[in-house]
């Protein structure tokens, strides 16, 4: 296989996060047990994590540097990242988008992507120029992809859930990242919206080439937009694959597909 | 250096962090309980020693006045501290920690005024009763009998807030309301009345710790200032909210005052920065508090 | 715009100024300059990054004695010695700022505190070389800048820089971060910001400009003390900041001209000043928590945020997260 490295990251490889072995115990109860999965550029996939409730940000919270891993590690671009603080993470080129929207909510929408658009391109350090002079164009542009356009002068704060979460999905791609965390991008959205988001997520990932893993309580997204899933239960990969035969799976089925409404 | 000196200073720096972990111990209860860092503690526990000094003054010809005094200081500042719980601290517990800190902050500034309003600026002296006056001998060797009772008070609050917190219901309920404030409130205890409980509590040694420092010396202004930085370091090296961080802080800052006496004097403070400055570094919670409250 | 037309209006009237009142209000004015300064600089630290610290008096000090020994023991120029103030403040705040950044919250109130008591002791037991609790006296301004509105005009000409100075900082990408850091510290992070390594320098940056506002005090004062850096002196740019408001970058400004004035109005008539202040203090904490500045804002974010397209469907708090 042909590899070409720049920057110690192996740019033209297909694998562009590799998990090996990673554990993670959380006070007793093993969060994530010996898993072990890859992921290809290009793929939009979603990860089934559970029980419900347990520790479902934690596994991002693994791959992001967020928690330090007990055993195992994370390759990204062949780039071994394991343990590395978040910020070094994003700047290799990783984004999420968190459960609960995470913004700056006295800061306007604009405001806000506009952060995440002037760290990627390191221009935070920037003391003497007006930052409403830099990175018009790119922050217009991200909130008309986001759908947050007219909110732009908007104290965040005041937005509503659903649009949080749009600002939310804005800032990690402010970033951008060539992966793309999501973690429950839908939750709290009426079904217009979520049929809106994940428009924007399918768009990203098929015109954009950007690698997409997300998480979801709800099964109509993830058997409608995922290309490939990944089945975590109690911290142990049950089941990986294309949708069908992780239907098809009958641990899976027992598990999780009797339980949903 | 021989012995005789060591173990003089090892005494002096145990009756200095006793009278530290007196005050200390209210400071660090009220911020493991409410999260409230008290900075007018200090001040407060100088009202406690004034207090005394006012309540000596009227007793001073009855035969027990001095503990009289020292028990009604302590008691006065109780109630003082319910009032002050009610009128002020109640209103911030909500906020956030800058309005907290600010609140508590001017209440240094109100009641160091208040003070010089009722009790004006000359120095306060306190005849020492002849209970304590004389030295007690330890090993052949004299030592202020006062410093004994100052450290026997304080090893009796300890041990007395040792039972109160491990050994009541109350004392349980307080030491799970540090732990989940809405656990406690949910299973239908309110918690304003542990908070107003708690700080009662605190102030109350408080002014035993005043009114026990009173007869040391002589009362000065200022006094507060100078102690509730210690009293801070105390709280920072023992951690917030463990009773046992704070006996240790105390007798830790105790001992390292007393010893840089012996080497260093003017750098016994500076010490005791450097030694707080390096725990909050390393291991901010302290040595004996819990890494939750961040 | 309108906003910069009251700001040339202001700066015009403390042009006048000399011309309008007597010497005594004049020292006022240099104090409330040099004390607005300090604020300001403070508040790089609290309002747009969000911590509270209770030891800036530290650099202010260090940044006075820096020019006072200069001035007293050698002849170097005043604009020097100033610079040579904010290099040895900053140098302070980076070294204890290190420490101190690891913190935040209540720690970093305490770390701060607990620095600046120990800078004040460290000047204090110097006595060698700052004079200790003597002070330092005899710091004269250059003949040219001797008389009252002559160090008037110098301190508005430096303030009014360095305040420009910082207020570009805080409109800049570096400004914005800070904020950034305020708002959401963890998400900050996220998209790639070494928090750390940023509010250090943010931190030296405060510092030097607390120390140019101590500089800036000896020659006026004509003697300093190691006061300078205890945390009496920290809670003065405190109480400025939270008196005029934290989140705009001239509340601290306006918190230095009320409680200067406030403070030499009280003191003519009674000692009891810290009772006084500690009782504004609480009022404000209380009821006006985002101080006068903040006051007048929030009636125009109100009107403004009414104006506004699309109901939100839940009106959420702006800050509080």
């Amino acid at each position: 296989m042909n590899t070409r490295i720049r920057g110690g990251l192996d740019m033209e490889g297909n694998v562009i996060l590799r998990v090996q072995n990673l554990c993670k115990t959380f006070g007793g109860v093993k969060a994530t047990n010996n898993v072990n999965f890859e992921m290809m550029r290009g793929e939009l996939s979603a990860a089934i994590i559970g029980p419900n409730g347990a520790g479902k940000s934690t596994f991002f919270n693994l791959l992001t540097g967020y928690h330090a891993v007990d055993s195992g590690e994370v390759f990204f671009l062949g780039k071994n990242i394991t343990n590395w603080p978040p910020h070094k993470i994003t700047r290799l080129g990783i984004a999420r988008a968190f459960q609960v929207s995470n913004i700056y909510p006295k800061l306007t929408t604009y405001e806000n992507v506009r952060q995440a658009i002037l760290t990627q391109q390191k221009r935070t350090l920037i003391f003497f120029t007006p930052a409403n002079r830099l990175a018009k164009e790119e922050t217009l542009e991200l909130l008309e992809i986001s759908g947050l356009s007219r909110y732009a002068n908007t104290v965040a704060g005041i937005l509503s859930q659903g649009d949080k979460k749009r600002l939310e999905l804005a800032i990690a791609l402010g970033s951008k990242p060539e992966l793309l965390f999501l973690d429950e991008p839908t939750a709290g959205m009426s079904g217009e919206e979520t049929y809106e988001t994940m428009e924007l997520v399918k768009r990203l990932n098929q015109e954009m080439g950007l690698t997409i893993l997300f998480t979801e309580h709800d099964m109509s997204v993830v058997f409608g937009y995922a290309r490939r899933l990944i089945v975590l239960h109690q911290g142990t990969v049950i089941a990986e694959g294309i949708p069908e035969e992780v239907r098809a799976n009958e641990e899976v089925q027992r598990v999780y597909l009797g339980e949903e409404a | 250096m021989d012995a005789s000196l060591l173990i003089a200073q090892f005494m002096s720096g145990l009756s200095r962090g006793m009278m530290l972990f007196l005050l200390a111990s209210g400071l660090s209860l009220i911020f493991g309980v409410m999260n409230i860092l008290n900075f007018a503690h200090a001040s407060l526990w100088l009202v406690g020693a004034y207090l005394c000094y006012s309540f000596w003054y009227l007793l001073q010809d009855y035969a027990f006045g001095m503990w009289v005094s020292i028990a009604l200081a302590a008691l006065a500042l109780a109630v003082i501290g319910w009032i002050v719980e009610v009128i002020l601290i109640r209103r911030v517990y909500e906020r956030d920690l800058p309005e907290q800190l600010l609140l508590t902050y001017a209440m240094v500034l109100i009641i160091g005024d208040l003070i010089k309003v009722v009790w004006g600026v000359e120095d306060k002296l306190i005849a020492r009763p002849p209970l304590v006056e004389g030295p007690v001998f330890v090993f052949g060797m004299p030592f202020d009998s006062y410093f004994i009772f100052v450290i026997l008070v304080g090893f009796g609050v300890a041990i007395g807030l040792w039972w109160f917190l491990q050994k009541t219901r109350y004392g349980h309920i307080v030491r799970a309301a540090v732990y989940s404030r809405e656990m406690v409130s949910a299973l239908g205890i309110p918690i304003p009345r542990i908070y107003t409980g708690v700080f009662v509590l605190g102030l109350f040694i408080a002014g035993l710790a005043g009114a026990v420092q009173a007869p040391v010396g002589s009362i000065t202004l200022g006094m507060d200032m100078a102690i509730i930085i210690q009293a801070f370091c105390v709280v920072v090296i023992g951690g917030f909210g463990s009773l046992l961080g704070t006996l240790v802080g105390s007798i830790i800052v105790g001992e390292v005052y007393a010893f840089s006496i012996l080497f260093w004097p003017q750098g016994a403070l500076v010490l005791i920065f450097i030694v707080t400055a390096v725990v909050l570094i390393i291991r901010p919670w302290g040595l004996f508090g819990t890494p939750m409250r961040a | 715009m309108k906003k910069y037309g009251w700001l040339g209006l202001i700066f015009v009237s403390a042009l006048l100024l000399p011309l309008l009142v007597g010497e005594f209000w004049i020292h006022v004015a240099v104090e409330i300059l040099i004390l607005g300064l300090f604020a300001v600089s403070f508040n790089m630290i609290f309002g747009y990054m969000g911590q509270l610290s209770f030891g800036h008096a530290a650099y202010y000090g260090v940044g006075a004695y820096a020019t006072g020994l200069l001035m007293v023991k050698t002849s170097v120029p005043l604009p020097i010695c100033l610079a040579a103030s904010m290099i040895f403040a900053g140098l302070c705040a980076l070294i204890l700022g290190y420490f101190c950044v690891r913190l935040t919250g209540i720690y970093f109130a305490i770390l701060t505190l607990a620095f600046g008591q120990l800078t004040y002791y460290i000047i204090f037991q110097w006595y060698s070389f700052t004079g200790g609790d003597d002070g330092l006296q005899g710091i004269i301004p250059p003949d040219l800048l001797f008389s009252a509105n002559a160090y008037y005009y110098f301190t508005l000409i430096i303030v009014t820089g360095a305040l420009f100075v910082m207020w570009l900082i805080s409109k800049s990408p570096f400004g914005y971060t800070m904020q950034a850091i305020r708002e959401n510290e963890e998400r900050t992070r996220f998209i790639g910001i070494n928090v750390r390594r940023y509010m250090l320098i943010n931190f030296v940056i405060a510092g030097m400009f607390a120390g140019l506002a101590g500089g800036l005090w000896g020659p006026f004062n004509r003697s300093i003390a190691p006061d300078l850096c205890n945390w009496q002196q920290s809670g003065i740019p405190v109480f400025m900041t939270v008196i005029g408001g934290p989140l705009s970058f001239l509340g601290p400004m306006v918190g230095s001209v009320i409680y200067t004035f406030l403070m030499a109005f009280v003191t003519g008539f009674t000692e009891y000043w810290p009772l006084t202040i500690g009782l504004v203090i609480i009022f404000v904490v209380l009821y006006v928590p985002g101080g006068v500045l903040g006051l007048i804002a929030e009636r125009v974010k109100v009107f403004r945020s009414k104006a506004l397209e699309p109901a939100p469907d839940e009106y959420s708090d702006t800050g509080r997260s």
